[in-house]
């Protein structure tokens, strides 16, 4: 109890306290400043991530307090908290770590890493939350702590993508709201469960409606993971975070979107669900977002934008595996959330590294970008082919597992139609990932090499970029993931 | 009878005679007078609704020694005595927390009438509460509007003479209709005390004559009430008369003026006319229509505003709509969850006039969102308060909008006829809601390195700063135990019955 709970109120009690440290938050930092910030912070992150790491091996759920007698703010570890818990406590720290070098030419850094660290606090809440009004109670704030990120330069232009997320989110947590009113109505408990929590009696009486709810919920939680008709807040808002912030934004927020979708699955229960016309609506809507992400994501210009609409793209990859609604499915996506959030998480730093190195930012200014830096666009191309799905990275199984699942399931026209999907979109992922590795390495004949410079980043750079990238590749050679996601979807 | 049961009479009466006392006492005193009779009402409240838990009955109280058709009565429950110690919560706070702008926005002179006219207010109120008799009840509606009027004029600049001539007007309409009502209903039933005339309502729907006559009049109260607690298409009042009083008066005008006027209505609905009959008339079909268009229509203009004391006093006319939409669902769950929402607004809206002067006072005075820019960072204190009172009010979970929110949702969910209409339109005003405070947070918190305003620091403002902690905690207090509360107005509708 005290690990869940140290674990969640530790960051956010740290990142307040770094909030509210300075007398004078608008001046900036000196050298000494910046020294203890970082030091606070960095030892904030270790110390945060060793509580979640003990707090994953905890057994027992707890109530914290009761919001009003039926409604508990309840916290439990299970097998599919765990694995989402897993990726933030890696990429979080790691972004954190490369931002102590990025954030050296941004300001306000007491202020950015105060909400890093909430943020931390409330994801590791989120995956570790029992029940949906908790859950609810996390998402909400998981929206309100990552704002600061979003708009963190102050720019009109931030500030508005800022707001964009903002209304987006909370229209989609509102509609999540209203199906928790009914399922709080007929369900005995909310607590989490894998298999379904509606009375029997009220499927009965009145399921054509509650299907409407599921519906309403999985729309309202699939704003999060910028599932299609509500996606443009994701391309506005992560590409316009500081890089680290992205990142996170990227790889592991808008899983909080997937994790409510597996909560609200589990609470429904694929039995009721299966064959209805909420599944083929939801594949349906999934199959747009993956082909269009993909798409747009091909036609952008400016990188971290691509890698945005790329990120809308992949996590429909996921929606589609538990829309499928068998177990290997699911076991493609949990498998895919991982891959997807090590992935990503190096993708954009790397493009951190660019920004922070040479200040380009559009992919046709990055001829050449290979000889200048040659570790980090090692480590993009290496994250691009787990991207696109190449043995043997993590992307290669996750995909395989998603389109054997679909094909298996036989459902008509989807579940032919999906795998034919995830392929077009995978080639178009190499269509818009791979310019930039050949551009970058082999700039052309026309290219001035006397002008190269090496620019390669520092080590606090270069570290977290190699290991996320080497974990990338590690989920795919050593699926020890494969077991934690059977063991996810099994409920053990 | 017990020595407590003349508790309410005796708070009514203290205020009432602390007012005229206040009239021959220098400011300072007055101002101490004032202070000490809100806290000994207060105090005074809260050993009744002790009381009235311990013996779990309401008492009914003779003013004169006359008995029931004749006799002037009070009537105390555990609603009325907690709504009594709430509205002295407030009015503490606020007289507290607007207390170091009162020598700017008043003259020196009039300092004892402005503690007059609180201890008025004060009276009025706890005479609504309190009262058996409608008759008394719309004595002290006049006083009450009086005394509101008072309050704006007494700031005399800008636009408060206009603002308080059309909440004069608009208030007198109101209380016309109200006097209409009773008078028809006088004439109906042939009494003023409302237990009688609850007996005789039953009396004439049983028989089926004069029905539509009284309807009429239960309709005219019914809009009278309305017109004063400015529900949507009556409420143009409203944001001159709280965007340019003193804070005080815009804090407690928004939160207990018309809040009374609703406890009131509600008194009405449950003892003059009874629950059941009132939810057959189509009259809460109306009230449903209304508080839901004033949900969007208030958010919305709260959205178009440029001044941040106007912003909040639309937004008032948003949340009235709430309430209102709860008495239209016709529940008694409706019931609760509009009166918890009559707590959380009132605690909510006077934080939110509260935080909202001292962002203004450490930006040159201007209410202009530009000139805000960067203000939470001058005045901290200020800037969290207002942050978490925005919270609330989009219904952010742990703050006392989530909970009113819920109880919305949870009384909607079972109503058929109105289930979808108001959970739509709930989640239009969230979203609503969410645009303008969250633009003003942001705007308070955005970086404004060459503003030329001073920042303030604990030390200049203490009072100031422990009243908004005083607030913020009685926003998450209602937002994390709301058990008690809602248990306790569950009660309270119990005793009515």
């Amino acid at each position: 109890m005290y690990l869940i709970l140290s674990s969640i109120l530790f960051p956010i009690l740290a990142g307040l306290f770094l909030l509210v440290r300075h007398r004078t938050p608008l001046s900036g930092e000196t050298p000494t400043d910046r020294k203890s910030l970082i030091a606070l912070t960095g030892c904030s992150l270790i110390i945060t991530a060793i509580f979640v790491i003990a707090a994953l091996f905890a057994e027992n759920g707890f109530t914290l307090f009761y919001l009003t007698p039926s409604l508990p703010i309840y916290f439990r570890v299970d097998s599919v908290g765990r694995i989402f818990s897993l990726l933030a406590v890696i990429v979080i720290p790691c972004a954190g770590f490369f931002s102590f070098a990025y954030m050296k030419h941004e300001e306000h850094e007491s202020r950015y890493y105060g909400f890093y660290l909430l943020v931390f606090g409330v994801l590791n809440a989120l995956c570790f939350a029992g029940n949906l009004i908790t859950f609810y109670l996390f998402f909400e704030l998981l929206t309100l702590s990552s704002m600061p990120l979003v708009l963190h330069n102050g720019s009109k232009e931030a500030v508005m993508a800022g707001l964009k997320y903002l209304f987006y989110s909370l229209c989609g947590a509102y509609a999540a709201l209203f199906g928790i009113y009914f399922l709080y109505r007929n369900c005995d408990s909310l607590t989490f469960t894998m298999d379904g929590a509606l009375r029997a009696s009220a499927i009965a009486e009145h399921g054509g409606f509650l299907l409407v709810v599921a519906f309403v919920m999985l729309l309202g939680f699939g704003v999060k993971a910028g599932m299609f008709p509500m996606h443009a807040w994701l391309p506005t808002a992560h590409p316009v975070a500081p890089a680290p912030a992205s990142a996170v934004l990227s790889a592991v927020i808008v899983k909080a979107g997937v994790l409510a979708t597996i909560r609200v699955l589990g609470m429904f229960g694929t039995d009721f669900l299966k064959g209805t016309w909420v599944q083929t609506a939801w594949l349906c809507l999934t199959l747009i977002t993956v082909f269009m992400g993909s798409l747009l994501a091909y036609r952008e210009p400016v990188l971290k934008k691509r890698l945005a609409y790329s990120t809308v793209s992949q996590l429909s990859y996921i929606l589609f595996g538990l829309a499928v609604m068998n177990e290997t499915s699911f076991t493609g996506a949990l498998l895919h959330v991982l891959a997807h959030g090590f992935i990503k998480a190096a993708l954009f730093l790397c493009a951190g590294a660019i920004i922070y190195k040479t200040g380009k930012t559009r992919v046709e200014e990055m001829r050449g970008i290979g000889k200048e830096m040659p570790v980090t666009m090692w480590c993009f191309t290496v994250a691009s082919l787990g991207l696109i799905g190449i043995p043997p990275t993590g992307g290669f199984l996750s995909k395989w597992f998603l389109a054997l699942g679909s094909l298996k399931s036989g459902i008509p026209v989807f579940g032919v139609l999906g795998p034919v999907i995830l392929l077009v979109s995978a080639l178009l992922t190499a269509g818009y990932l791979l310019p930039l590795t050949i551009h970058g390495f082999f700039p052309g004949a026309d290219y001035d090499y006397n002008r190269l410079q090496k620019k390669e980043p520092c080590k606090l750079m270069r570290v977290p970029i190699l290991m996320l990238t080497a974990l990338s590749v590690l989920a795919g050679i050593f699926p020890f993931a494969i077991f934690l996601a059977y063991f996810a979807v099994t409920g053990r | 009878m017990n020595f407590i049961c003349n508790f309410p009479f005796f708070s009514i009466l203290l205020s009432l005679f602390s007012g005229t006392i206040c009239s021959v006492l220098p400011a300072k005193a007055a101002k101490v007078v004032n202070r000490v009779v809100i806290i000994a009402v207060g105090l005074m409240s809260a050993v009744l609704l002790l009381y009235l838990l311990a013996t779990g009955e309401s008492f009914i109280y003779w003013m004169g020694h006359f008995p029931a058709p004749w006799g002037n009565e009070i009537r105390a429950g555990v609603l009325e005595a907690g709504m009594a110690l709430f509205f002295c919560i407030i009015m503490y706070l606020s007289m507290a927390g607007g207390a170091h702008k009162l020598p700017g926005e008043v003259v020196e002179s009039k300092h004892n009438l402005y503690y007059i006219l609180v201890n008025l207010l004060l009276s009025s109120l706890l005479a609504l509460v309190y009262t058996n008799d409608m008759f008394t009840a719309y004595v002290f509606v006049e006083i009450n509007t009086i005394s509101a009027c008072g309050l704006i004029m007494i700031r005399q600049v800008g636009r408060t003479i206009e603002a308080a001539v059309r909440y004069m007007i608009m208030s007198l309409l109101g209380s016309g209709l109200l006097l209409f009502g009773l008078c028809i209903m006088y004439d109906l039933t042939g009494h003023l005390l409302m237990s009688n005339i609850k007996e005789s309502v039953g009396l004439i729907m049983a028989s089926g004559e004069y029905q539509i006559p009284l309807i009429v009049s239960v309709a005219l109260m019914c809009i009278g009430l309305c017109i004063k607690s400015a529900l949507f298409p009556f409420h143009a009042w409203l944001p001159d008369a709280y965007g340019y009083s003193t804070v005080s008066s815009a804090a407690i005008l928004s939160s207990l003026v018309s809040k009374g006027y609703i406890f009131l209505l509600i008194k009405i609905i449950y003892r003059v006319i009874g629950f059941d009959i009132f939810n057959s008339t189509r009259i809460i079909d109306v009230l449903f229509v209304f508080g839901l268009m004033g949900m969007i229509f208030g958010s919305l203009s709260a959205i178009r505003e440029n001044d941040i004391r106007r912003m909040i006093a639309f937004s008032s006319v948003a949340q009235i709509g709430y309430i209102y939409m709860g008495f239209g669902m016709g529940t008694q769950a409706g019931m609760v969850a509009s009166i918890f929402h009559i707590l959380s607004h009132a605690a909510t809206k006077s934080l939110l006039f509260i935080a909202a002067i001292g962002l203004t006072d450490v930006s040159g005075g201007s209410r202009k969102f530009i000139d805000l820019t960067g203000a939470a960072y001058r005045n901290k204190w200020a800037g969290a308060a207002f942050t978490v009172g925005s919270l609330s009010m989009v219904g952010i979970p742990l703050f006392s909008g989530f909970i009113s929110k819920l109880l919305f949702a949870q009384a909607a969910v079972q109503v058929e006829g109105k289930m979808l209409a108001s959970l739509i339109v709930l989640g239009i005003s969230t979203v609503l809601n969410a645009v303008y405070f969250m633009k003003t947070v942001i705007r308070i918190y955005a970086y404004a390195p060459d503003a030329p305003y001073k920042g303030i620091t604990f030390r200049d403002m203490k009072a100031y700063a422990v009243v908004l902690v005083c607030f913020i905690l009685l926003n998450v207090i209602l937002g994390v135990s709301s058990q008690p509360v809602v248990d306790m107005i569950g009660q309270g509708l119990a005793m009515f019955a």
